[in-house]
């Protein structure tokens, strides 16, 4: 049985870079179990939306509420321990570590388990002692996305996963995405999307963002996928 | 030819480099900051153990305790908290920017609290002693236990870094603090980073103090000089830097046995006294690129993030120039001592000028102005003492600055952030060394006033002349293509080639400039002063320089002037180490307002103009195109909606 709470609430969210405001009071909530798109071209606010969310970036109003307690001020570690993870558009992993190296900080305490990593990603098995920065962009992908598969979560935010990618490589990713979330029905997935097609068969509930504002939000069903 | 005894006493001066070196390199490792400032900040530690023993009357052992264990890390876990945890997502820039804040406090802290005073009954902890090797050489205790110090911080960092989970997590927080932070305590791993990084400052002055003097400058240059070996081992590689620093004590040493004819003996001399800048400058100069990443963005920190290069027409430029003018005026109807004081601040300023040019504007860090500026000076002396009349040599000094500028420049083409940083600072420390402090080039020098100017009157209105001229050939700069092309190489080199811009060219020509205007700068303060000063060269005082201009807002022609006008101004009014604290205070906190103190004016006076706009309800004043004019107009349906 769901919990009356929902898992995420965001409520009139200002965020802004100096004089120009990225996101003008974005207001939606995310229920446990689900996942979302976020939806929106170039500079809609997605990447912003969801690194405030994480607490990369400090809003300049409005409030982020994570199960009914306000975690609007809160530390990246803090939202991080409560279960919040990005796995960011660029920059998702160490690049002057090694890929074990990457693995077993993701990874945590649990340094055993990197097994389920190369079980998934079999590519990264042989790169384990080159430098992260040497790996190419979807070897990168890969091993950024290796950590939702190590370290607990219980709100997934994945910008732009496809982005720069063959579509071969894109497809799998997904399809370890969607795995993910198939396993864990208790946990939530929010995914960042600005060709939203690949990705709207998997999720089941869509935000539209446009120019920093919340257009449109509902079901898969309501959209035409060719128009967004 | 080799002397074992020379090379024992070289090993004294070695262990100090070392431990110098590995300093800056542990530093390094655990913060990834390159402290600039670990030197002021071992200073003001020895001066703090001078105070509890010499004058609180503590014992040695329990003063050493109260320095390195709570003084030391203390400072290293404040610096982290204000100064260095804002500033987690800027560039090289504003991390140099900020040490070289650190430092310039640290070093006001000494002149304010002990009056810049220096003593020699620093405390030693250590046994003055020495042990007998046969053939009656000695190696003192201090010797052996500093070896002994830097093996083992060598030993023991490199241990703990690659063979241990803390290592990887303190790893992880230097390479990218926000996503370690989702996985580690990365604050926290921070915050450790620094205060071990200035324990090991506060351990160099405990075992320095016996060697040198109690002094503000000493330790800090030494450790400035000493970058050169951490240079060497291209910042990573703690046993190449030890064995460089201990190979060039030696070295030093040895060279003076040298004793070649006599004509060539003073720069023997030169040589041997100055290995560690000889070093720092051929380091940087046969080393492609050091170990570490160089920020992409080169302003990035110095430079409020997007910028207007040409501002809309806000308060400070609708202060009509007049104003400006009859402010600087104003010092001629001062009294003689004030105006004599005065002098100082046009001379300044077309200093300061010219570090906006290149940093400003170009992008290009240049912590070398104290060499180009002491050269301008040195060259209209030698060319009046030629024959040449002083105005004429006032501007010909200058001139043959240019050039110089223009070859030293080509180093930089290349090099970005704290490479480039670091270059600029050689050059003017070899130029320091190896002609200002030379009596072949400075001694017997006179330098006056070209006639007609004798009177601080009218020198000063020459000074203003030269301000004027300055300010002219920066506005040049900036406006038009030239000064497009310019903020194009500043915001995006790669993007600026693409653009078609010649990088090279422009940033060759950008240093000639400055050096130039430097060189004006350089050639009116000595002038004012009627004597050549290679103290007012010295390349700490560039350092200086820099951090001022910084804090004023770096691309500000306007502000660097006021800002040259306030230090001296602060310097005049106030006990010496005043405008230090106030620079390094503003340095340090530059992370909370990129941009400077002008970026700061500029958005008040922006938000001031925009207040008075939506007052005017301002339509037809912009031009607009159709799609624009669509846009207006929707936005005011939506406003009445």
């Amino acid at each position: 049985m769901p919990s009356l709470l929902p898992l995420l609430t965001l409520d009139a969210l200002r965020v802004r870079y100096g004089p120009l405001e990225a996101l003008h009071g974005v207001s939606l909530t995310i229920e446990p179990g689900e996942v979302t798109a976020v939806v929106g071209r170039n500079g809609a606010g997605k990447s912003t939306l969801l690194r405030s969310v994480a607490g990369y970036l400090r809003p300049s109003s409005g409030r982020i509420v994570w199960q009914g307690s306000d975690i609007t001020r809160a530390s990246i570690g803090r939202r991080a321990a409560a279960g919040v993870l990005l796995i960011p558009d660029e920059g998702g992993v160490f690049r002057s570590l090694t890929v074990r190296e990457n693995l077993e900080l993701f990874a945590g305490h649990r340094a055993a388990d990197l097994k389920l990593a190369f079980e998934t990603f079999p590519a990264l098995k042989e790169l384990t002692s080159r430098r992260a920065a040497l790996l190419s962009g979807g070897e990168q992908q890969m091993l950024a996305l290796s950590r939702a598969l190590l370290a607990p979560w219980r709100l997934l935010l994945v910008d732009e996963l496809s982005q720069g990618l063959a579509s071969a490589l894109a497809g799998r990713l997904y399809a370890v995405l969607a795995e993910l979330a198939a396993a864990h029905p208790d946990r939530s997935v929010v995914l960042a999307e600005p060709h939203p097609r690949a990705a709207l068969a998997a999720v089941s509930q869509v935000h539209v963002l446009r120019r920093g504002e919340l257009a449109a939000s509902g079901s898969p069903a309501d959209f035409d996928a060719a128009t967004l | 030819m080799f002397y074992a005894g020379l090379a024992l006493n070289g090993l004294a001066i070695g262990c100090v480099a070392a431990l110098a070196a590995v300093g800056l390199l542990a530093t390094y490792r655990v913060t990834g900051v390159f402290n600039i400032a670990f030197g002021a900040i071992a200073v003001f530690c020895a001066y703090v153990m001078w105070q509890c023993v010499r004058v609180w009357g503590m014992p040695v052992g329990v003063a050493a305790v109260l320095v390195l264990g709570v003084v030391a890390p203390g400072i290293g876990l404040l610096l982290e908290r204000v100064v260095y945890r804002p500033l987690r997502g800027s560039g090289a820039s504003g991390l140099l920017v900020a040490t070289l804040g650190v430092l310039v406090l640290h070093l006001g802290l000494i002149f304010l609290l002990w009056g810049g005073r220096s003593y020699v009954d620093a405390p030693a902890i250590l046994p003055a002693g020495d042990v007998r090797l046969p053939g009656s050489l000695r190696l003192p205790y201090s010797t052996i236990v500093e070896l002994c110090v830097v093996a083992l911080i060598a030993g023991a960092l490199t241990f703990l870094l690659t063979g241990t989970r803390v290592g990887l997590l303190v790893r992880a927080v230097v390479d990218d603090r926000d996503l370690a932070a989702a996985s580690v305590p990365a604050d926290r791993l921070a915050a450790g980073g620094w205060a071990f990084g200035s324990f090991l400052a506060g351990l160099a002055s405990v075992l320095w103090a016996p060697i040198y003097h109690l002094d503000p400058y000493s330790l800090t240059l030494t450790v400035l000089e000493t970058m050169g070996v951490a240079v060497l081992a291209r910042l990573t590689s703690l046993p190449v830097a030890v064995g460089a620093a201990l190979a060039v004590g030696i070295g030093q040493t040895e060279l003076t046995a040298l004793h070649p004819a006599a004509r060539w003996q003073g720069l023997v001399d030169a040589f041997h006294t100055n290995l560690f800048v000889l070093v720092l400058f051929a380091a940087l100069m046969v080393l492609p690129r050091l170990g570490i990443r160089d920020s992409g963005s080169v302003g990035a920190g110095l430079h409020r993030s997007g910028a207007r290069r040409t501002s809309k027409p806000d308060l400070v430029q609708r202060l009509p120039l007049g104003t400006f003018s009859l402010v600087l005026g104003l010092p001629l109807f001062f009294d003689p001592a004030d105006l004599r004081a005065a002098l100082a601040v046009p001379a300044l300023a077309v200093i300061f000028v010219s570090l906006v040019v290149a940093t400003g504007y170009a992008g290009q860090i240049s912590l070398g102005q104290a060499g180009y500026a002491g050269l301008g000076a040195l060259f209209m002396a030698k060319l009046a003492a030629g024959g040449v009349p002083w105005l004429a040599a006032l501007v010909l000094g200058p001139l043959l600055v240019a050039p110089i500028g223009w070859l030293t420049g080509y180093p930089t083409i290349r090099r970005q952030g704290l490479y480039l940083a670091l270059t600029t600072f050689a050059t003017a420390a070899v130029v320091a060394r190896f002609v200002f402090a030379q009596p072949v080039f400075v001694g017997g020098l006179t330098v006056s006033r070209p006639p007609g100017f004798t009177d601080d009157h009218w020198f000063y209105v020459l000074e203003l002349g030269g301000l004027g001229l300055a300010l002219l050939l920066v506005r040049a700069l900036h406006t038009g293509p030239l000064g497009r092309a310019l903020v194009a190489l500043r915001d995006s080199e790669p993007a600026a080639v693409s653009a078609g811009i010649d990088v090279r060219r422009l940033k060759v020509f950008v240093f000639a400039c400055a050096a130039g205007l430097a060189g004006l700068g350089g050639a009116l303060t000595a002038s004012a002063a009627e004597a050549f000063n290679p103290t007012d060269f010295d390349p700490v005082q560039g350092l200086v320089w820099f951090a001022a201009v910084a804090v004023w807002g770096v691309d500000s022609a306007v502000g660097a002037v006021v800002g040259a006008a306030a230090l001296v101004a602060v310097d005049v009014g106030t006990v010496v180490g005043v405008s230090g604290l106030l620079i390094g205070v503003g340095a340090v906190l530059l992370g909370w307002f990129p941009g400077g103190i002008s970026a700061v004016v500029r958005r008040g006076g922006d938000w001031l103009v925009a207040s008075q706009d939506s007052d005017r309800e301002a339509g037809p004043a912009r031009r607009l195109s159709p799609a624009g004019r669509e846009l207006a107009a929707r936005l005011r349906e939506r406003g009445a909606g």
